[in-house]
């Protein structure tokens, strides 16, 4: 169907009234993996956040679909129940609310009705094998005094649990250690692998290429002030490894 | 009604001393409406002087028995305990005395481990006033839990004492949550005297009473002894809950922790005084006081007050304290998981008082405060 899929066009967002995003247009297919690139301040984030439905976040202008449903006047966590995930750059700490409990409301929300407690617990603890995880995390409070590399683990173990249609990675491997690293990309593509996530679309948001060698795009968009300034394939990702921002940065300034 | 104790003092001396020890509490202000200094007790309220006190899991190496019991059958070791803890600046405890005599007395040998919680459980109908007094006499070494229940009967009153003298190394943890109705009022002095080496866990919570009064103190008088305060309140629609906890640092060499958490919503007012005190000569001491207000409506009010008085140079102290509503980053990552933001509150209400919760001893304690608790959350 040609509504398929995460789309987004002419998005324009402002945060505490300044224009940040200047018209986006970006589609991400059922299925596929697009890696975001561009330098810090670019407006990565605030892509992420406006289409997960921060208040912060204004939208001044475009739309944005997720399988044709329209994304911007739902709130939070309606966008969630879509089937619309994002891995947080900076995870919130909530002191004395549980992880599995946490996970449990979550997955019920988002997919209701469908697990007992206890097979719920062992999906839990099935995914946390993955991303070796000790199972002493189900005793602990969501993020509370968890390292950077255990919240990162702990937003893939969300995004395992969840199985969204469209996860966003917000520049979830950075900061990350080499095993860390790879375990984010093995639990994006067990998640690909698996029944649930064999659609999942990803939009992975990142500065620097590693992670790309863990999870091959299929479409590599570049970022810059606010703009898609540039798309291609994975080797523009390879690119950027070798060259920088600053090559693409003249080229396209020279363009506009 | 029980019979008065044999103290061999006046009554009228007893609430002379009450009226003029000061509350040690701030003067009223636009938002706590209660004067502390002028409030008195009425008259009525001490004529229905009533109540009773039954226990539970009592274990066949204690002694746990009502007050004239162990005056009568174990006057030396109740001598011993009896006031040993309390202080001439705990105001409200001469009220408790002024009418005692309803009251428990618990006694554990040394060396002596009891693994499951002694109840003791008071109990006052409609109307009714209350003047418990538990004493704890725990001897060397000996370990036990003590949950004290309160059961008030509407426009009911208590005015408790709970003391607990613990003898070197011994270990003894108190829980005590009170759930009166919302048209009684409750108050409380909880004071500890431990000796070296001793351990003590104060676990207390006010979820009821239109006004609530809480002293909960320890006074570290010897080395090695480990002082722990946890408690909650959480006055809704128009209840006043005012909250005082000391830790007196007397001796060297000896650790502290208070957690307090406060939450607020409706018109309910909440005051918190944090008092530590480090004497000049307690040196090596680590004292830590943590206490965090949660605000859930525009009308409700918290003051929390740390108030360190620290006169030694080699000790740790530490302090922190938030203050403020739900955290909306918090909350946005929560709805961002697609659960509600209804529901996101709610567990992020019960997730801040889990810290003291679990300072409760009892599963069954535990989940009837968090079963209170998600009431009261519910009802903001
Ligand atoms: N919450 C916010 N408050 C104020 N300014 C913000 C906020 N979030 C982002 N910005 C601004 O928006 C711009 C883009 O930021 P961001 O989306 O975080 O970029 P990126 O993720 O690409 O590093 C920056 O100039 C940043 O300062
Ligand atoms: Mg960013």
């Amino acid at each position: 169907m040609s509504d398929q899929g995460l789309r987004i066009s002419g998005l324009r967002c402002s945060v505490e009234g300044k224009e940040i995003l200047k018209g986006i247009d970006l589609v991400v297919e059922p299925g596929k993996v697009h890696a975001l690139m561009g330098p810090n301040g670019s407006g990565k984030s605030t892509l992420a956040f406006s289409l997960t439905g921060h208040p912060k976040y204004d939208v001044t202008g475009g739309t944005a679909t997720l399988d044709g449903e329209s994304l911007l006047d739902l709130a939070a966590d309606k966008r969630a129940r879509s089937g619309l995930f994002l891995s947080f750059q900076y995870p919130a700490a909530i002191p004395g609310v549980k992880v599995p409990n946490f996970l449990f409301a979550a997955r019920q929300a988002v997919r209701p009705g469908e697990l007992t407690p206890s097979k719920f617990r062992a999906l839990l603890l099935e995914k946390m094998d993955v991303l070796g995880m000790d199972p002493s995390f189900l005793g602990r409070y969501l993020n509370d005094g968890f390292s950077g590399g255990e919240k990162k683990r702990l937003e893939m173990l969300q995004m395992a649990v969840l199985a969204p249609k469209y996860a966003i990675l917000d520049e979830t491997d950075s900061g990350l250690d080499v095993d860390a690293l790879k375990d984010v990309g093995e639990s994006v593509k067990a998640l690909r692998a698996s029944d649930e996530g064999k659609n999942t679309g990803f939009l992975i948001i990142t500065h620097y290429p590693r992670i790309l060698q863990h999870v091959e795009p299929d479409v590599v968009h570049v970022m810059m002030d606010g703009r898609i300034v540039k798309t291609g394939a994975a080797d523009l990702a390879h690119r950027i490894e070798r060259e920088g921002y600053d090559k693409i940065r003249e080229e396209v300034g020279a363009v506009a | 009604m029980p019979s008065l104790l044999a103290t061999g003092e006046d009554r009228a001396a007893l609430l002379e001393r009450y009226r003029s020890t000061p509350s040690g509490r701030d003067k009223p202000s636009r938002y706590f409406k209660y004067d502390l200094e002028s409030l008195d007790v009425d008259a009525t309220a001490a004529e229905r002087a009533s109540g009773n006190v039954t226990f539970a899991n009592v274990p066949p190496r204690a002694v746990v028995c009502d007050l004239q019991s162990a005056q009568r059958d174990h006057a030396e070791l109740f001598a011993r305990a009896y006031r040993a803890a309390l202080e001439p600046q705990h105001k409200y405890a001469f009220l408790t005395l002024a009418y005692g005599g309803l009251g428990a007395f618990v006694y554990v040998p040394a060396d002596c481990a009891i693994d499951e919680p002694i109840v003791v459980r008071y109990a006052g109908g409609a109307g009714e006033s209350l003047f418990p007094h538990t004493v704890v006499l725990a001897e060397r070494g000996a370990r036990v839990t003590v949950v004290e229940e309160l059961e008030l009967g509407a426009t009911g009153f208590a005015c408790g004492v709970s003391e607990i003298v613990a003898g070197d190394g011994a270990d003894v943890t108190y829980a005590a949550a009170q759930f009166a109705p919302e048209d009684a009022r409750a108050f409380s002095t909880r004071v500890a005297r431990p000796a070296r080496n001793a351990r003590i866990s104060w676990a207390t919570a006010e979820m009821g009473a239109s006004l609530a009064i809480a002293d909960v103190a320890i006074t570290i008088a010897e080395p090695g002894i480990e002082a722990a305060i946890a408690s909650l309140f959480f006055p809704t629609g128009a209840q006043h809950a005012d909250v005082v906890s000391t830790v007196d640092h007397r001796s060297g060499d000896a650790r502290s922790e208070t957690i307090v958490k406060t939450a607020a919503s409706g018109a309910g007012q909440a005051r918190f005084l944090g008092n530590i005190r480090i004497a000049a000569h307690a040196q090596h001491s680590n004292a830590s006081l943590r206490d965090d207000s949660l605000l859930l409506s525009k009308r409700a009010h918290v003051d929390s007050i740390p108030a360190l008085e620290i006169a030694a140079n080699d000790v740790k102290a530490f302090h922190g304290a938030t203050v403020g509503a739900i955290d909306e980053e918090a909350l946005f990552y929560m709805t961002s998981r697609g659960i509600t933001r209804t529901e996101a509150e709610r567990m992020i209400a019960l997730g801040f008082f889990e810290p003291v919760i679990e300072r409760f001893p009892t599963e069954a304690l535990r989940e009837r405060l968090r079963a209170a608790l998600e009431r009261k959350v519910g009802a903001a």
